[in-house]
């Protein structure tokens, strides 16, 4: 075994702290909270529907996954929702949830207990109304809830303030793996001894008509317009295209003998973290998904775990083209003969792209697959990509133990994560 | 394969071995530190667009530059400012460390830290969209203005392929970024990290955002008087734009190749404040809990620290609680600390404010010239320490400090000392 990639003073996987999940929730366009996203999952439901959030009349687009009845107002109260955007509502939603579950008391331990919630883009509504009414009004007419609402940190520092935390507190920006930097990060930051505990996970409100025309012009948005819930259709051969979404998840991470000492339930444990850059191109992942692969190899040393036990691999899978093509690719690299029988889905087929949020929100439904033993599908399978020869759980879950499982991120600019996930009662003690 | 053990230093020591700076100083670290020495403002009235109608029409822009003449001209024209100026200085640093990138690329990462990322790209692409339709967006609209596309293309431009990803803490994130980059190599992730800040901010939405919050000087007449940290007349910080970036490496490496070793990494401190979405905790609690964990991972006293670079932005709340804080963290050892803001000279770099100071808090250890805060002729009550008015002073130290705070409550404290042959 070779030294971890862990940043404790102690190079064997024996003695270093150990890193659990005490509490999780989110919100996404199948369910605003954990256990009605995992239902929903579990039961192949698409949550992607016409967009509501402003007329979409004119984009190639008109379709997204949505969060739907989320009321920021009595969700968090008037005042204070109105001052955040809705990314960082979504944020403190998800966190809140997380943080009940755990249980903790953060507050009475609020200088070991760290915030980090990534992001893809930040404020966009609030940027692009900004912007609007800059062009339109003139500058003296820009709100000064305009900077702290758009900054792409803020839903850490809302996060912050709302639950009482006062350790580290950041954002990872890595375009669609922000949010899986940001768990990962949160674990090393965990087993290095500097906290105890972090709020950690991702949120993304991009479903605006600059995040919808952006990515269209770019040629990557499904434009499957008369007919949304089959537009995401990961490794699919008639795949055209990812679905934007939104949405938040958010994890309680905590030293596995803190938990333990408090008596909290451990939902899962956070093995393994790798993270490499391409260095290849601006949009497009490597040839051959070498950055992926080595992303995924780096996670599976790091939780001292072989490629033969990972049960389950919740794919990035965003139903482009090129995506699908280069992670099958990665996953052949580093699994071998294993990658055609080894069960690997994409829920961003019922959930939509969440970007940055994506990553975290993935962690989520992977937690929840391995307690349940249940993986979940990959939906709108009807004709299978010759250059994707991979078990992609097709339209209906299948029942099946999860010990250990792999979830991948990949961002814009050749970012790569892998995090490694063990069940709760797995390694004990 | 990911990392290696081939050191007894555990974990490893990590040190300073190039850095590169644009800014309103210059083009490059050097004319940062004739700048700074020379008490030079950078300091004029806004040139990028027409700022007639705004509440504050100055800032410290870079001038003349051209990324064209130091990157690929086609390469360039496809990058926000911000990610020209993060590309520009992160070649500069790699030459200034004479680092080989591609004879490890796999254990070289890149960090950026970045408030906004590419604010002239979303403003022209928003202003497109409203004015002509969404089919006219550019598909390259979004690859630029995303923050994380300055390490992206930095690691494409030298073939960095280890860690890659940018930090987000308003006007720490680059100071988050470094601490971070730091924690990488300590732990064995990386042997050498590229890391640091940029931002380019001088448009008209952030100038009218900032002028919202009350949070700019209005002294339009005088801009190079404008900006007063700790002074009792001051009214407000300027934007400032740029970049500045460093190359880390463990100390063990940068021995066996012959590196000259400009600076040692000595502590990071991280908090939050948990208090206010754009005001700092009225006890300085959370800045000063930063400064006194980065003393204690260095081992250090309050009393070994020979100077502060502050953030000291020349707000009113700003300079006050500041100087609370460090009287928290440093007890009777505050009075007898150096301590300037050297934002009079650059503006406020915003993301990338953190990077450049700790350059200048660097070139400070290496030269011995402690920079003066500009414009420093009234002092205020409530800020009764040592902040080096007047001109800069002659003076050898052997640590260094620099704050970062952010809104979001985000506070930094990056520590370094000068090399040592042991």
């Amino acid at each position: 075994m070779t030294m971890s990639s862990s940043i404790d003073r102690s190079p064997s996987h024996a003695n270093r702290r150990r890193v659990v999940v005490t509490g999780a929730g989110g919100l996404c366009a199948v369910g605003n909270d954990a256990a009605s996203i995992w239902r929903a999952v579990a039961a192949g439901t698409s949550g992607i529907a016409p967009i509501t959030r402003f007329d979409a009349e004119g984009f190639e687009t008109r379709f997204a996954g949505e969060v739907k009845g989320f009321d920021p107002a009595s969700e968090l109260g008037r005042k204070e929702s109105r001052r955040m955007d809705r990314y960082t509502q979504l944020s403190v939603a998800a966190a809140r949830e997380a943080a009940v579950q755990s249980g903790l008391d953060i507050r009475s331990e609020a200088t070991r207990v760290g915030v980090l919630v990534g992001t893809g883009m930040g404020g966009m509504e609030t940027f692009e109304a900004g912007v609007e009414t800059l062009l339109t009004s003139g500058p003296k007419r820009i709100s000064p809830f305009f900077v702290p609402m758009m900054l792409p940190n803020m839903a850490s520092g809302t996060v912050s303030i709302d639950l009482g935390a006062k350790g580290p507190n950041f954002g990872t920006v890595s375009a669609c793996a922000s949010s899986a930097h940001a768990l990962g990060e949160a674990t090393l930051m965990i087993r290095s001894g500097i906290v105890d505990a972090m709020v950690a996970g991702g949120g993304e409100a991009a479903i605006t008509r600059m995040g919808i025309g952006g990515f269209n012009a770019m040629g990557a948005l499904s434009t499957r317009n008369d007919d949304p819930e089959a537009a995401s259709r990961p490794f699919d051969l008639e795949r055209d295209g990812f679905v934007l979404a939104e949405g938040a998840a958010v994890l309680i991470l905590e030293e596995r003998g803190h938990a333990l000492a408090r008596g909290a339930t451990v939902l899962a444990e956070i093995v393994g973290y790798g993270t490499t850059d391409d260095a290849n191109h601006m949009v497009q992942p490597a040839p051959g998904g070498e950055g992926a692969a080595r992303a995924m190899n780096i996670a599976l040393d790091d939780a001292g775990v072989t490629n033969d036990e990972i049960d389950y691999i919740n794919a990035h899978g965003t139903s482009t083209q090129l995506n699908e093509k280069l992670e099958t690719q990665a996953v052949q690299r580093v699994f071998g003969e294993r990658a055609g029988t080894i069960p690997i889905s994409s829920t961003k087929s019922m959930t939509g792209h969440l970007l940055g949020a994506a990553g975290s929100m993935e962690a989520l439904i992977t937690i929840a697959a391995m307690d349940a033993s249940l993986i979940p599908p990959t939906i709108n399978q009807v004709t299978p990509d010759p250059d994707c020869p991979l078990d992609t759980i097709p339209n209906t879950a299948r029942p099946g133990e999860i010990r250990f499982a792999m979830s991948n991120s990949m961002g814009f600019g050749g970012h790569n994560v892998s995090l490694v996930l063990a069940r709760a009662d797995q390694r004990a003690p | 394969m990911n990392s290696r053990d081939d050191s007894n230093e555990s974990p490893p020591r990590v040190v300073v071995t190039g850095y590169g700076a644009i800014s309103a100083l210059g083009l490059n670290a050097g004319c940062l530190r004739l700048g700074v020495r020379a008490d030079t403002s950078g300091l004029r009235t806004i040139t990028r667009f027409d700022a007639t109608d705004y509440p504050t029409s100055f800032a410290a822009e870079v001038l003349d530059f051209d990324p064209g003449a130091v990157l690929d001209r086609k390469q360039a024209r496809r990058m926000d400012r911000f990610t020209q100026f993060a590309s520009v200085t992160a070649r500069e640093a790699v030459a200034h460390a004479r680092l080989d990138v591609a004879a490890d690329s796999t254990r070289v990462g890149v960090v950026v830290g970045s408030a906004f990322g590419g604010v002239e790209t979303f403003v022209q692409t928003a202003d497109t969209m409203l004015t002509k339709g969404p089919k006219r967006i550019s598909p390259f609209a979004v690859p630029m203005t995303i923050p994380n596309i300055a390490p992206g293309m930095i690691a494409i431009d030298l073939g960095a392929r280890g860690p890659a990803f940018a930090y987000a803490s308003a006007f720490a994130s680059s100071a988050n970024a470094i601490g971070e980059a730091m924690r990488m190599i300590q732990s064995g992730r990386a042997d050498t990290m590229i890391a640091g800040g940029a931002e380019a901010p001088i448009t008209g939405i952030m100038m009218a955002g900032f002028a919202a919050l009350q949070s700019l000087s209005r002294r339009n007449n005088d801009p190079s008087q404008a900006v007063r940290p700790f002074d009792l007349y001051r009214d407000g910080c300027a934007l400032g734009e740029g970049a500045a970036m460093l190359v880390l490496e463990r100390r063990d490496q940068a021995v066996a190749r012959g590196a000259t070793i400009l600076a040692e990494f000595a502590g990071y401190g991280s908090t939050g404040d948990a208090y206010h979405d754009v005001q700092i905790a009225p006890d300085g609690d959370g800045l000063a809990r930063a400064m006194s964990n980065a003393l204690e991972e260095a081992g250090l006293s309050p009393g070994e620290v020979g100077y502060l670079n502050a953030h000291g932005t020349g707000t009113t709340m700003n300079d006050e609680l500041e100087t609370v804080a460090i009287k928290r963290a440093f007890g009777d050892s505050a009075r007898r600390l150096p301590i300037s803001s050297t934002k009079s000279r650059t503006g406020h770099l915003l993301g990338a404010a953190g990077a450049l100071e700790t350059v200048i808090a660097i070139q400070a250890l290496e030269d011995g010239i402690l920079p003066s805060t500009l414009n420093l002729e009234t002092p205020d009550p409530a800020c009764d320490l040592d902040y080096i008015p007047g001109a800069s002073r002659p003076q050898s130290i052997d640590v260094a400090m620099s704050n970062s705070m952010g809104f979001g409550g985000h506070n930094v404290s990056l520590l370094f000392r000068k090399p040592s042959g042991f």
